[in-house]
């Protein structure tokens, strides 16, 4: 701070070395000069905050850091408001769900507890009375203190934790009885993606079925949820959405198709804008999208069980857009019908659940699942529908 | 047998010299500083207990530090007894350990000696006595030297002040630590040797005729002089001896005192003494580093939040936790050093919330240091006195050590003994290639 004591004191220099006073003047002209550009940025963040800008940012801002504060309260098991017609069943112990649900919205939900699990052990029986490959299931594996967002092919979303969708505890699954997401006109569930830790990536990436991907930062995409809306994703008519992942910075983006083409991209070289990133054949489309993170390595599943792991070191990325992308399987096992179901990023300490054609789902631990080479428990296997994999809660006693 | 080296340890500032074929050589022991002749006396020690020195030590500390992240865990440090007249109790002690700290920094390590109470430091899981602290300096510096000339080198020749301290068991307690640290450095045969003496020495190189001479060794931690017969290598002869430990560094506190602690809330901040004690320890290098707490914060920003100079309060946090004490006590010198060659200088530091712009003219610097002054002067006439001269009948008064080049106290030796009689030597190197004609003889 200038004051009249410091003052005297410069004139008092310049009186005993008058060469001092050029070098003085030159000083405070630059401090003056700098003070002014200072003083034009505040005047103009303050035009922002008189008219209102930068309190409707600021609003943004504390509307996401709201939704995700609540995000972490229902993964702590804290305080929560629920809907009146929601069950208000909160789980004591980290429990295993696993989901399965379809386009048209239908949402099984069973429990178990990880403790009691051995491998290669049926989880529960699906039954219905139509064909369950015509109705394209799909399986999730999740805890019980996640919140799950639904993605609609349309672009909206809706967020509901885990712990809100009724639980199944029989031995048999009645699709009948499977809880009904209400759809728009001519809409369909594209995905369902557990959003707890949103907050801790930077970006999230939507991906499509024909290959087309869009980079969004979290920050953003909260707002969006906020707003129960985040787009479709797709450029052309005849595509859909397929799957949000959720990225950092520096994690390998993985995309793999049903004939076992596989896109991979540093996250950070993703487009902000809809890109076609692969290029894919006519018959073909995208089956999952994921992050390898720390995860040594990948699984990748095929419809008649067998289970294919690769190093992470094993994947190609790529160095720009619409690739052909990596293969998988060779020529011959394409044209004799093998096709890809799901895959992961993968560690031998987590667990899988497959989803069979005749209504089994099937917990394997993937260590067990690497040594066979095959998910089949028996001399025959049903056709694998879906499959997710899970790295195990620790259980909260 | 090794080579025989002269080696001054300074406050600021080392060098390394050594005597061959009648020359003297001091070693660029620092490729990294601008004066490769020169290594600044900072010692930077990393978790894993890896030493550096130097130029070296500095740029890792700001590679590792600046900005860093922080995690405080409190640990237990030990117990109090407490003794009352009918109570006795026992009290657990925790500190908060800062768990990513990458390494621990130190300057001013021959300041240490002159104290009675600084035993030594704990550098993350071990102990370093100020013994520890000092031989790993030295051991560093010997590597470096034994590199340069290719060659073991087991004996060395050390300045040290004319006195440590005043009183005689602390000055003779200085020299012992600093021969133990010698000694664990691996130095097999050690002497000392005064370092205005040793700059004598070097100064004699240029003299053609016996001259009585005032050696003024004004460095970073301490004033030091002396009054010799000197010309004739064969009847050298010290009239007298004196010193005090005023110096560089006591300049800069001054600076920081009356100049920049307004910029962090002093005279703004009213009875709120945790936050005035914070200020307070701002001129102390070694303390204000420690001062990084969750507590310390946590005082902070509810001070800020009570709104009593909330912008000047917010610089001292960012001055405390973004690690930037090291780069204000340099930007404080720089501005010292810069008042040296004009009348005037800016001390500018901006980083995040942090905004220092201080005019600062060569009048204030003198004000500030005005009682210093008065104390030099005191004891400069006693020493004249004490070696039973006139001030006329010394024939040269030789400057040397970094301060030495203050305009005051060049101003003030001409007063007393005549512009023409007050020469500069070879402001860092002329007591180490000293202490290398000393090792040589």
């Amino acid at each position: 701070m200038i004051n009249q004591n410091k003052i005297d004191e410069w004139i008092h220099e310049v009186e005993e070395r008058p060469a001092s006073a050029a070098l003085i003047i030159q000083y405070i002209a630059n401090r003056l000069s700098e003070l002014a550009s200072r003083e034009e940025e505040l005047a103009a963040q303050n035009i922002a905050l008189i008219s209102g800008r930068k309190v409707e940012d600021y609003e943004n801002r504390i509307a996401n850091l709201e939704y995700q504060l609540e995000l972490l309260k229902r993964q702590l098991g804290g305080e929560i408001i629920l809907p009146t017609e929601m069950p208000t069943t909160k789980p004591l112990v980290a429990m295993v769900e696993v989901l399965v649900y379809n386009p048209l919205g239908q949402v099984l939900r069973v429990e178990f507890d990880p403790d009691g699990m051995t491998s290669g052990q049926t989880i529960t029986q699906l039954t219905s009375d139509a064909s369950l490959e015509d109705m394209q299931p799909n399986v999730l594996v999740t805890t019980s203190q996640e919140e799950l967002l639904f993605l609609f092919d349309s672009g909206r979303t809706v967020t509901l934790p885990v712990s809100h969708l009724p639980v199944f505890r029989t031995d048999n699954l009645p699709w009948q009885q499977a809880f009904i997401l209400e759809l728009r006109i001519k809409e369909e569930l594209a995905a369902i993606i557990p959003i707890a830790r949103m907050s801790l990536y930077e970006a999230c990436v939507q991906a499509s079925r024909r290959g087309f991907v869009k980079k969004v930062k979290t920050s953003i995409l909260a707002s969006h949820i906020t707003e129960k809306y985040i787009g479709t994703g797709v450029k052309l008519p005849a595509d859909k959405t397929c799957g949000l992942t959720f990225t950092s910075k520096e994690d390998l983006f993985v995309m793999v198709s049903q004939e076992g083409y596989i896109f991979s991209m540093q996250a950070d070289h993703l487009p902000v804008a809809i890109e076609e990133v692969v290029h894919l054949g006519i018959t073909d489309h995208i089956v999952t999208a994921f992050a390898t993170g720390q995860k040594p390595s990948i699984l990748f599943m095929t419809q008649n069980g067998k289970a294919v792991y690769r190093d992470t070191s094993w994947l190609e990325p790529a160095s720009s857009f619409k690739t052909k992308g990596q293969p998988l399987l060779s020529k011959e096992r394409r044209e004799s019908g093998t096709r890809v179901v799901g895959a992961a990023a993968v560690d031998d300490t987590d667990w899988g659940i497959t989803l069979h054609a005749d209504g089994t789902l099937i917990a394997h631990k993937l260590r067990d699942l690497l040594a066979a080479g095959s998910a089949a428990t028996g001399p025959q296997i049903a056709t694998i529908l879906s499959f997710s994999s899970i790295h195990m809660p620790e259980v909260k006693k | 047998m090794g080579l025989h080296v002269g080696i001054d340890f300074g406050t600021s500032n080392s060098g390394v010299g050594i005597y061959q074929n009648n020359q003297v050589h001091v070693l660029p022991i620092d490729s990294k500083n601008v004066v490769p002749e020169v290594v600044k006396t900072i010692l930077y020690i990393t978790t894993d207990h890896k030493h550096f020195i130097g130029q070296e030590a500095v740029e890792l500390y700001y590679k590792q530090n600046i900005n860093r992240q922080r995690r405080f865990v409190k640990k237990w440090s030990g117990e109090i007894d407490y003794h009352g007249a009918d109570m006795h109790y026992v009290r657990d002690v925790y500190v908060y350990v800062d768990e990513l700290q990458p390494g621990r920094l130190m300057q001013f390590i021959k300041t240490a000696l002159r104290s009675e109470k600084y035993s030594g430091t704990q550098v993350f899981d071990r102990f370093y006595s100020l013994s520890d602290i000092i031989s790993t300096y030295l051991q560093a510096l010997k590597q470096r030297a034994e590199a340069l000339l290719r060659d073991e080198i087991s004996g060395v020749t050390l300045g040290r002040p004319v006195k440590f301290s005043q009183v005689t068991e602390l000055d003779q307690k200085a020299q012992d630590t600093l021969y133990q640290a010698a000694m664990e450095a691996g130095f097999k045969r050690i002497d000392f040797e005064l370092e205005p003496v040793a700059a004598a020495l070097y100064y004699e190189l240029s003299l053609t005729q016996p001259q009585n001479v005032l050696i003024f060794d004004f460095g970073g931690g301490t004033l030091d002089l002396t009054i010799m017969r000197l010309g004739d290598p064969h009847h050298r002869e010290v009239f007298a001896s004196g010193g005090i430990g005023i110096a560089g560094s006591d300049f800069d506190r001054a600076i920081i005192q009356k100049r920049m602690l307004t910029h962090f809330g002093k005279g703004s901040v009213q009875h709120d003494p945790e936050i005035l004690d914070l200020i307070n320890i701002i001129p102390d290098w070694a303390a204000l580093p420690e001062l990084s707490t969750p507590r310390a914060r946590v005082a902070l920003e509810r001070a800020i939040q009570s709104g009593q100079a909330a912008v000047r309060l917010k610089a001292l946090e960012s001055l405390i936790f973004n690690d930037l004490a090291f780069s204000f006590y340099n930007m404080v010198e720089a501005t010292k050093i810069s008042l040296s060659n004009s009348g005037v200088a800016v001390a500018r530091m901006k980083e995040k919330d942090l905004d220092i712009w201080e005019l600062y003219t060569r009048v204030q610097f003198e004000k500030d240091i005005q009682e210093h002054k008065e104390q030099i002067l005191q004891v400069l006439m006693e020493t004249v006195s004490a070696s039973g001269m006139e001030p006329g009948q010394i024939d040269a008064v030789v400057k040397t050590g970094g301060s030495s080049n203050i305009p005051t106290f060049s101003e003030l030796l001409a007063r007393i003994f005549g512009p023409e009689k007050v020469k500069s030597s070879d402001i860092f190197n002329s007591v180490t290639a000293g202490l290398a004609i000393k090792a040589g003889q």
